[in-house]
């Protein structure tokens, strides 16, 4: 990361505390958002999300399985992220690897809820096709192309933009077979579901820097932040899960704080991304 | 032209096609023939010894580009000049750029380019204004001057036989740069031209356009510090005012709007120049584009279309 000279520190923090950053925002406007579905044909859903000069793409691939015995009438949902070496100069080599894990699991707790499924994102009922026999396992890979900060809320919105993408094959049980064995299935060719979206949450990362917060930080602000907390709140207002990275300990009062923030920011960037997702998928049917 | 990422309806998008498309009738197509991709053949008589230069190379007897550009002749000599590439330098050039390490005797300096700068102590103006021999005391007070991590400007002073490029400093217009923001765009859209610094005392902003692609957008200071010599020299930076540090809200919008203007001739690959960012400065405030909103789509199909307009008129009253 390249580093920033004392008055250019004091720049962005003046500029952060007098509501107007370096490039003109005041502290809680995102960037422009720019959403394209479909990058990758060969996947079942995929799309690509550009803020600024962070660039991520979110595939989807779906395959048969077996769900797992704990949770027979729920499919499985894997979620990786991968830092490409060419996004930053620090992520060269195997540099990016701990960034990478990081976001996968603040993507997991965003998105899939706990380890008993309670409280998902996702709702992980609906890939289920024969209950304790077969399900739908969605392979869900993030790619971060460029990073310039808030690479979480844009893996967040390409995820929900690929899985809006989604057309899972519709699967007919042709011979259904006694207990223990597999039954037999026909996997259509021709008609697709798609996956429905509106239950998704989309994340807000909101980042504190002095005694403010801003969302969607350049990189050199989040240089200077304290710390950071990440949350994924869906349409209705829940939050389905909270993330927090940074060193500097935060007091319960701020975190409060932050979390009403942030359902106030979530609730404009849910209308700008579902409106962004289907004019991507409009221009991508002509 | 390489893709524009931005979100365009379809309005916009035929704006903008159209306005690029009277800047490219506009464009003076002279030798167009000169343009040559690698591997493309270059047109020499061979009667003629002939000297092959820079992108050239010696393929079964024809020389072939290894680059993609303009052919260029002069005399015996041929060569190929790329349109997009790293920042070559030339002495007289003026550069912003960062402090990496503080070496011995030196500062190395990052200008965006193959190999980091370095800035002698000796190209440096002292604290005390003094000319003369620079001693060990001197050396172990750079850090006083410079920093890792700051911004400054200077000149290049000349380039050695091993590719190394050396700065200096020693006008009062060179030195570091304070309280604003560094601006990184393509080394090709700024041009070398007579005057690269530009302080715009009516909008209160300091503006040096390096050739490097690097662009500083910052604070006029006016009284500056010349006497340093009284400073401890274990200043800390948060014992300077907190007053004195704080840019005043209307300097701050300047600064954002003309950084921001640089930002949409960036995306658009226009050449920058001040008259260029003044325009769009003006164009900004005089349609009342909040300041971040001129990243935006709309704002980038006005601006392309504006400068469609002004070479067109520029243009006719030449021709």
């Amino acid at each position: 990361m390249v580093g920033l000279s004392i008055g250019e520190k004091l720049f962005i923090q003046s500029g952060i505390a007098q509501d107007l950053r370096c490039d003109g925002r005041r502290r809680l406007t995102y960037r422009p958002l720019y959403v394209e579905t479909g990058v990758i044909p060969q996947a079942n859903g995929s799309a690509r999300v550009r803020m600024g000069e962070t660039d991520v793409i979110a595939t989807v691939k779906a395959e048969l399985g077996k769900p797992s015995p704990s949770q027979p009438d729920k499919g499985k949902v894997f979620i990786h992220v991968d830092c490409s070496s060419t996004a930053a100069p620090m992520f060269e080599g195997r540099g990016g690897e701990e960034f990478s894990s990081e976001l996968s699991v603040a993507l997991q707790r965003c998105l899939l809820g706990s380890n008993s499924g309670a409280g998902a994102g996702i709702d992980r009922a609906s890939l289920c096709i024969a209950e304790g026999k077969i399900c739908w396992d969605l392979y869900v890979d993030g790619l971060v192309v460029g990073s310039d900060g808030n690479v979480l809320d844009a893996l967040g919105a390409a995820i929900k933009a690929a899985l809006s993408n989604t057309g899972l094959p519709r699967v007919h049980v042709t011979v259904a077979a006694p207990d223990g064995e597999q039954p037999e299935v026909d996997v259509s060719d021709e008609e697709f579901l798609q996956f429905d979206t509106s239950g998704i949450p989309v994340i807000v990362t909101l980042t504190k820097v002095g005694r403010h917060y801003i969302v969607d930080a350049t990189t050199e602000e989040e240089s200077q932040m304290s710390s950071a907390i990440s949350i994924s709140i869906n349409k209705k207002g829940h939050i389905c899960g909270l993330t927090k990275r940074g060193g500097t300990g935060l007091d319960p009062s701020v975190i409060l704080d932050m979390i009403s923030v942030a359902k106030y920011v979530g609730e404009q960037f849910m209308n700008r991304l579902d409106s962004e997702i289907a004019a991507a998928e409009a221009s991508e049917a002509e | 032209m390489r893709g524009i990422q931005l979100s365009l309806n379809q309005t916009q998008k035929l704006r903008l096609q159209r306005a690029l498309d009277k800047l490219d009738s506009l464009s003076s197509k002279r030798n167009s023939n000169a343009s040559v991709t690698v591997a493309d053949t270059i047109p020499v008589n061979h009667e003629d010894g002939v000297l092959k230069g820079h992108g050239t190379t010696e393929l079964g007897g024809q020389v072939v580009a290894t680059l993609c550009g303009v052919v260029e002749r002069v005399n015996k000599l041929v060569y190929v000049r790329s349109l997009r590439s790293r920042y070559k330098p030339e002495t007289g050039d003026i550069i912003v750029g960062r402090v990496v390490e503080v070496a011995q005797k030196r500062w190395r300096i990052d200008i965006n380019a193959n190999q980091d700068a370095v800035l002698m102590l000796s190209s440096m103006n002292m604290p005390d204004r003094i000319q003369r021999r620079r001693t060990a005391i001197d050396e172990l007070n750079m850090r006083n001057i410079f920093e890792e991590n700051d911004v400054i400007c200077a000149e290049v002073r000349n380039l050695q036989h091993d590719g190394t490029l050396q700065l200096q400093a020693r006008s009062e217009k060179y030195g570091k740069l304070d309280r604003g923001q560094l601006l990184k765009v393509p080394c090709y859209l700024v041009k070398r031209r007579k005057q690269h610094f530009h302080q715009l005392d009516q909008y209160g902003v300091n503006l040096v356009l390096g050739c490097n692609g690097y662009i500083w957008v910052g604070e006029l200071n006016e009284a500056k510090d010349i006497m340093m010599v009284d400073q401890p020299i274990n200043a800390q930076p948060n014992s300077t005012n907190e007053g004195q540090a704080n840019t005043p809200a209307e300097i701050r919008q300047n600064i954002c709007r003309i950084a921001n203007s640089i930002r949409v001739l960036a995306t658009l690959g226009f050449n920058i120049t001040m008259e260029v960012i003044e325009e769009i400065f003006n164009l900004s405030r005089s349609l009342d584009f909040v300041v971040h909103d001129m990243l935006g789509a709309e704002f980038c199909v006005l601006v392309a279309e504006r400068e469609a307009e002004r070479r067109s008129s520029s243009t006719k009253r030449k021709g």
